[in-house]
């Protein structure tokens, strides 16, 4: 355990080596929600609600659905990809490390720097700057948890397509549709109320929706109750499959690369 | 019991042959023609705790391909490989703690941070205690002066620098054996002897064995006892370093650029030196690196200055080199029988 906490401390130290990275992405938030306002201002236009949805709601929802898609960008299928093409890889088969777990450390300190120059201040700018009220409940005290899982989601996601970098020549492919499928299915462009009936009823049941809806709608939505509680489940179920599938995705690629040689 | 026992160790990869030509790859799309490489072909060996043991070869050779089965990177397709006796393979993490891996093209350090960050991640990944990193530390502060690079972002150290570093974080948990490939690639003179200085001064103060990966024969010559050389997969010879170290010693290669081509001249160059100086003296005339005319003597049977004068004086030559024989040329002697 020791050993990957230490790993987070060093991914945390060379998150701040790229400082410039997180002031940019932090600023080029703030300029995607200004524009985000007036979108959602006016699709609204005289009304109240839209499915049941406040202005406040759904710009709320929005925001923090930005947010989070830069902060859960774990980029570990690109570096893994990369990895496994120069045959750095071979560098941590030698250590006495679970692969697994090790890339998840490696990823983690990113994560916390990007939770604190991001999510932050967009709370503080939601509250100060645009006015939205953030109504204080009982499920936001699931919200560090159901982030975290969140973020482990997104990583078994990404660790998942790297890891076909053993098998495949190039994963831009394969990276860019679960880009876009994570995107639009998990809810984090569109809230998932506005989708179609019989489709939020599917993606309920999936894992995308684990990813930003489960998170979010603990802010946005505080009257719930039990609601949140199933969705939670179905994050931490979703957590505990894909975490075991990436292992056994491993155990098969790493073979590969052992008959191909490298 | 010998720390690492090989017997008829093999490994097989399957390589696509791929067509020519675009018609051909897309022939490629629906079937697929695969061969076989014999990467490993049935080779056997022993190596015995402290150890310094030169596993030579040309490129391609196989030898790669062994020490990542060593480390338990590949998986063998045959034959029995026992590293301080356990299989690699099938006891990747256990076995990781007895063995230190450098590479030498590629650095096991974080590229973004302070070298002693690396050093303070690998102490924890290992397990190793307090007083043992301290020792570690402090012994090659003493040696190559260590602590001055402390502070220094990885991506900005000279490669010897770099260099110098990997060796302390491989050896940093105290591991039974090393599997040094290639360190001293890309070095320059002073650094590679520092480097062979602290590689055997960790074998002789820790006992640790080494084996050694590369394509410099002077790494060879200053470190190991005995040495292996392998080609095409198989093993060419396994012995005492004096013998292979007389056959390159005595050898140089007396390179000469004739003309713009040396196809041209090097039959007359061959014939030349035959009628000046007789058949079965040591002398062998090639053209393999135009436009240098190659020719390799025997210093023992043949002076280098007697064949350079008589080559001066019979060809209009603009320039002359001599080197010492290559890695490339000593596995072909071995090839052709000179051990024997």
């Amino acid at each position: 355990m020791r050993s990957y906490l230490a790993v987070v401390r060093g991914s945390t130290m060379m998150g701040m080596v790229y400082r410039f990275g997180f002031l940019a992405a932090t600023v080029g938030n703030v300029v995607y929600l200004g524009v985000a306002y007036y979108l959602w201002k006016s699709v609204y236009g005289d009304a109240t609600t839209i499915r049941g949805l406040t202005f406040d709601q759904t710009f709320l929802y929005v925001a923090l659905g930005s947010t989070l898609f830069i902060v859960l960008k774990t980029y570990v299928d690109w570096n893994l990809y990369s990895e496994i093409r120069e045959g750095i890889v071979a560098i941590y088969l030698v250590r006495p490390i679970d692969f697994q777990l090790y890339m998840l450390a490696s990823c983690t300190g990113f994560f916390l720097l990007s939770v604190a120059t991001l999510v932050v201040p967009t709370i503080l700018l939601m509250v100060f700057v645009f006015q939205v009220s953030i109504p204080l409940s009982a499920p936001l005290a699931l919200l560090p948890f159901s982030l975290v899982f969140a973020f482990v989601l997104t990583f078994c996601f990404d660790y998942g397509v790297g890891l076909s970098g053993f098998y495949t020549e190039s994963i831009w492919g394969i990276s860019t549709v679960k880009d876009t499928l994570v995107l639009v299915l998990s809810g984090a462009l569109i809230p998932l109320q506005f989708f179609p009936d019989t489709i939020r009823d599917i993606l309920r049941w999936l894992p995308f929706q684990a990813v930003y809806y489960t998170p979010l709608s603990l802010v946005t939505l505080p009257d719930e109750g039990w609601q949140h509680v199933t969705r939670f489940g179905v994050q931490v179920g979703w957590m505990v499959v894909l975490l075991a599938a990436t292992r056994v995705l491993y155990g098969r690629a790493v073979k590969v690369l052992r008959i191909a040689g490298g | 019991m010998s720390l690492i026992h090989i017997e008829d160790l093999s490994k097989h990869f399957r390589v696509l042959n791929r067509r020519e030509g675009l018609g051909g790859a897309f022939r490629d799309l629906f079937s697929r023609d695969y061969r076989t490489v014999r990467a490993v072909d049935g080779v056997s060996f022993d190596i015995e705790p402290g150890e310094i043991v030169g596993y030579i070869g040309p490129n391609g050779a196989g030898k790669s391909t062994t020490i990542k089965m060593m480390t338990g990177i590949l998986k063998p397709t045959g034959g029995t490989l026992l590293v301080n006796e356990k299989a690699p393979y099938d006891n990747r993490i256990h076995q990781a703690m007895v063995m230190g891996v450098i590479f030498g093209q590629r650095t096991q350090l974080w590229w973004d941070l302070p070298v002693i960050e690396s050093f303070r991640i690998l102490k924890e990944i290992y397990k190793v205690d307090r007083r043992t990193y301290d020792e570690h530390m402090a012994m090659f502060d003493e040696l190559v002066g260590l602590s001055a690079l402390y502070p220094r972002q990885v991506r900005t150290l000279s490669l010897g620098q770099r260099m110098l570093c990997d060796i302390t974080a491989s050896f940093l948990h105290n591991p039974r054996v090393v599997f040094l490939d290639e360190p001293t690639i890309g070095l320059d003179v002073s650094i590679k002897a520092k480097i062979r200085s602290v590689i055997e001064e960790l074998n002789r103060t820790r006992d640790t064995t080494i084996i050694l990966t590369t394509h410099d024969l002077g790494d060879v010559e200053a470190l190991c006892r005995r040495i292996i050389i392998i080609d095409e997969g198989k093993i060419l010879y396994d012995g005492g370093i004096d013998k292979v170290t007389a056959l390159f010693g005595t050898y140089r290669t007396l390179k000469v650029q004739i003309d713009e081509s040396c196809e041209t001249k090097v039959d007359a160059v061959r014939a030349s030196l035959d009628r000046r100086f007789g058949p079965d003296r040591g002398i062998t005339v090639a053209c393999r690196e135009a436009p240098w005319t190659n020719i390799t003597i025997d210093q023992d049977r043949t002076p280098l200055s007697d064949v350079l004068t008589h080559v001066m004086g019979a060809f209009a030559v603009s320039d002359v080199r001599i080197v010492e024989i290559s890695m490339e040329n000593v596995v072909r002697r071995v090839y052709d029988g000179a051990l024997e």
